[in-house]
């Protein structure tokens, strides 16, 4: 695995993990009501 | 020719591990979000008999629904305990007692007898059911919980109310209406996201602060009553929607109120709640409002909040119903 691959890998695992927890965040504020930002983190 | 072949084969790798690991990581992300808890869950317990026992689905009434479960300290050494009484949420449509067994066995594990009760939900097949009926049951099965207490060895001196969402309206309707006609006095409710008013400019979540008719028909259900909306803003509103409208009911003499509400509420507005506030407020009563400005009925996204309302709760339980010395 070059230098490249890797990084788009980290960079692969970062965006999956935030956009995973603003999903539910996003699902659950259209259900309840809630900001997408502030508060907990994301 | 290989060459490029080998090349297409090994992006074609590379994109189905990227892909793959995405939705791997997505989905374990997505699972945490929900599920897990980096500080621990503020209400778990770890039962066995060392801490208490539960007796469950004892009677209290005639329909199917009046049972409640009883949470009894495992230290029965004490003359006599405090109550302390929650109430499940749900819509008033739904929901059980048993949702709620972690938060009555963290109550049972601070030294209180706690109860959860059932009470008859509201449904299409059950017109005669409302939130009126539903805090009537609530409030005639304490004198039997009492009772149930006491044969079993915990008599009960005092009590406390709590809940969530239509828990916590119920909660605050039964502290403040019926709190002076129960077999025990209420010394303190702590309740979170529970309606306490029905002013149709507050419920613009549903449209009722435009539409008078479906304020009146939503209201209405839940009083289980005729409202006309002509009397919206009117003496004789007040005087109708009393009898489900805990606001209508705070004096000097209410127990002291823990609340907590979440700014961003689809489902019960915030705007309600302020009333409640002021009213308390206004009444020189002793509370506690605990504003979640980033959250939604569920308080979901305001975890310091979440913490400082369970702290609060042994707050009030201390100060306000405090455990009785041992004999």
């Amino acid at each position: 695995m070059n230098k490249k691959r890797l990084i788009i890998l980290i960079f692969d695992v970062l965006v999956a993990a935030i956009l995973g927890r603003l999903a539910v965040r996003g699902a659950l504020n259209l259900l309840l009501g809630g900001t997408m930002f502030g508060g907990d983190f994301l | 020719m290989s060459a490029m072949k080998k090349t297409w084969r090994e992006k074609a790798l590379w994109g189905t591990i990227y892909a793959a690991t995405f939705i791997v990581v997505f989905l374990t992300s997505a699972w945490a979000k929900l599920f897990w808890r980096p500080g621990g869950d503020r209400f778990a317990v770890d039962w066995n008999e060392s801490v208490g026992t539960v007796v469950a689905d004892l009677s209290y009434g005639k329909e199917n629904a009046n049972k409640f479960d009883l949470y009894l300290p495992a230290d029965s050494s004490r003359e006599t305990y405090g109550l302390v009484v929650y109430l499940h949420g749900g819509g008033f449509t739904g929901g059980d007692k048993r949702d709620d067994d972690k938060i009555l066995k963290w109550l049972c594990s601070l030294g209180y007898v706690a109860a959860g009760v059932n009470y008859t939900l509201a449904s299409e097949t059950r017109p005669g059911v409302n939130v009126y009926t539903q805090s009537i049951e609530i409030r005639d099965s304490i004198a039997r919980i009492v009772e149930e207490s006491a044969r079993f060895g915990r008599p009960i001196k005092e009590m406390s109310f709590g809940g969530g969402s239509a828990g916590g309206c119920l909660a605050l309707l039964c502290a403040y209406r019926d709190g002076k006609d129960l077999p025990v006095p209420v010394k303190a409710v702590f309740e979170a996201v529970g309606p306490s008013c029905f002013y149709p400019e507050d419920w613009r979540c549903y449209g009722c602060d435009k539409n008078p008719n479906l304020a009146a028909a939503m209201f209405g259900y839940m009083l289980g009553e005729r409202i006309d909306p002509e009397t919206f803003g009117t003496e004789a509103y007040e005087e109708q929607i009393k009898k489900i409208s805990a606001l209508s009911w705070i004096d000097s003499s209410s127990p002291p109120t823990l609340c907590a509400y979440g700014v961003y509420d689809k489902i019960q507005p915030y705007a309600a709640s302020r009333r409640l506030v002021a009213a308390l407020k206004k009444n020189g009563v002793p509370f506690d409002d605990i504003v979640f400005e980033h959250s939604g009925h569920g308080l979901q996204n305001d975890s310091s909040q979440g913490a400082l309302y369970a702290r609060k709760i042994v707050e009030y339980l201390d100060r306000y119903m405090p455990l009785e010395p041992r004999l």
